[in-house]
């Protein structure tokens, strides 16, 4: 009856999932907030490197690949390429870690 | 010389073994620990490592671990006054 194996509809076969497709607001808000701390961050670093001339590999390739929060289109914050969803598209919350990890382009085209 | 002032704001768990190995090197093993590093490519290549999970600042010197305390002692709320001379 109770307990973590207890049988709620999910878990008693069936493709029952009530996870939400979209991100709520908030959730969207928190992302864009991530997205311009790391900014910031790589800002930091570049700033205090350039001070001392001297040009790192790491840095360099971020801020010429990546594209800042600003410039990023909604669909690109908030959604995933996946070859295997309807319109190649699921939503970033599917992503393993996904408040922890940089995820900003994907192909060009989808 | 300047430093950067580099806080763990988010956990390491469940993250590859290559980032949690970079927290380890950088000796910042709980959330919240500050460390102090000067600015250098090899430094910059580690935060860039941990970009998600750390937040950075550019300083002009280290502060002491007990300094970086003082700095997250909340303010009392009340003051000492000095004794008056007793005769």
């Amino acid at each position: 009856m109770f307990g973590a194996f207890r049988p709620t509809n999910p878990l008693s076969g069936g493709l029952l999932w009530k996870i939400p497709w979209r991100l709520s607001k908030f959730q969207k808000a928190r992302q864009r907030k991530r997205l311009r701390a790391v900014d910031s961050l790589v800002a930091t670093l570049d700033k205090a490197l350039t001070k001392q001339s001297i040009t790192t590999k790491a840095v360099e390739r971020w801020k010429e690949e990546m594209p800042i929060e600003q410039e990023m289109v909604p669909k690109d914050k908030y959604t995933i390429f996946d070859r295997k969803e309807k319109k190649y598209r699921k939503s970033i919350r599917k992503l393993p870690k996904w408040t922890r990890v940089s995820q900003r382009v994907n192909p060009p085209g989808y | 010389m300047s430093y950067f002032r580099i806080t763990l704001t988010r956990s390491g768990i469940g993250m590859p073994k290559r980032t949690q190995g970079v927290l380890k090197a950088l000796g910042l093993r709980h959330r919240m620990t500050t460390v102090f590093y000067p600015v250098t490519p090899e430094v910059a290549g580690q935060i860039m490592r941990v970009k998600e999970l750390v937040t950075v600042q550019e300083v002009d010197k280290p502060l002491t671990k007990s300094e970086v305390r003082a700095e997250r002692r909340p303010d009392p709320g009340f003051y000492l006054e000095s004794a008056a001379p007793r005769g």
